[in-house]
């Protein structure tokens, strides 16, 4: 990339209203630097303070999901604490609205049982997510879950409109790239 | 019951744990701060395996008050509290008397709530909505 080349890029990000965009490994540390720059971030913005807290927590969520799952791992798999992955995630304003955008790698064979899990909650209605979170909060933490299965209904219960999923080929034939897109 | 109560447990605040200072000997529990710990499950351990050692230490007629302020919690420490909660709910079974003060921003709507879920999976607790005007 040249300087003008770049001087373009910045200019899509003024554009496109992006207040935060970071692509690179997660970790725990990394996670809480990046979380101080988004709340510095959304203080000095004119966002009321409760949409402040659910751009704030749906960020958490989201990066945190990429810690956990994303299949371009640093840190072995079984590796519970301390992880290292790649993702991206992305904060930006549309209108009246924030939304927020993150990507990572997963297995080609989880993309079905992911799809089985995440699909549904982008046709429910708001009082079916909650009672849906409602439910999983008194279940036992389902096999696999390194959160506590609240993770994606948390997202949904922040976000104002449904939630966007997408599966899209990455170049890989033993992997798949996962997109949430959150609108608060 | 006469087994020993286990050991005050203080951990500090750090950028994504909050501060838990839980002082069986006097009947105070506090968590204050930010919970967003890599693994809630993990940092919560120590925390529950000493808070159900305690309660199982105690003779009916006890009162124990937790204070819990916390300004942000992410969805694996949610599942942790909740379950936490449980085991005060077991302790009022026994006759023990737990209050719980829950301290949150006044416009939190998210932590008024689940505060509101607490009360009404755990009924035994006495509860005490708690806001604050953060203005």
């Amino acid at each position: 990339m040249n300087y003008d080349e770049y001087r373009e890029f910045t200019s899509l990000v003024r554009q496109r209203d992006i207040v935060f965009y970071y692509f690179g490994y997660f970790s725990q540390s990394i996670i809480s630097a990046m979380a101080e720059s988004v709340r510095l971030q959304l203080e000095k913005s004119d966002a009321a303070p409760s949409k402040r807290r659910k751009i704030f927590s749906s960020f958490v969520e989201m990066a945190q999901n990429i810690t956990h799952y994303s299949l371009d791992s640093l840190t072995p798999t079984e590796q519970r604490d301390e992880q290292l992955r790649q993702g991206s995630v992305c904060i930006g304003r549309d209108g009246d609205h924030y939304f927020l955008l993150c990507a990572n790698p997963i297995a080609v064979d989880n993309v079905e049982l992911l799809r089985q899990k995440v699909e549904p909650l982008g046709t429910m209605s708001v009082d079916e997510i909650k009672r849906l979170y409602r439910e999983s909060l008194r279940e036992e933490t389902p096999e696999g879950s390194k959160g506590g299965g609240l993770g994606f209904l948390t997202l949904a219960r922040d976000a104002s409109s449904p939630l966007e999923f997408s599966f899209a080929p990455c170049g890989r034939t033993d992997a798949v790239m996962f997109f949430i897109k959150a609108t608060i | 019951m006469t087994t020993r109560p286990p050991d005050d447990l203080l951990i500090e605040a750090s950028v994504d744990s909050p501060r838990i200072d839980f002082r069986f000997s006097a009947h105070q529990l506090s968590i204050k701060g930010e919970s967003y710990p890599e693994n809630a499950a993990a940092f919560y351990r120590d925390m529950n395996e000493r808070t159900r050692a305690y309660l199982g230490s105690l003779d009916a007629g006890v009162t124990v008050t937790i204070d819990v302020a916390l300004s942000y919690f992410n969805s694996s420490s949610t599942k942790v509290l909740f379950g936490l909660f449980n085991a005060f709910e077991e302790a009022c079974a026994r006759g023990i008397k737990v209050v719980l003060n829950w301290h949150h921003d006044a416009e939190d709507d998210t932590i008024e709530e689940f505060g509101a879920e607490l009360h009404d999976e755990y009924p035994s607790l006495e509860f005490h909505d708690l806001p604050f005007d953060s203005r």
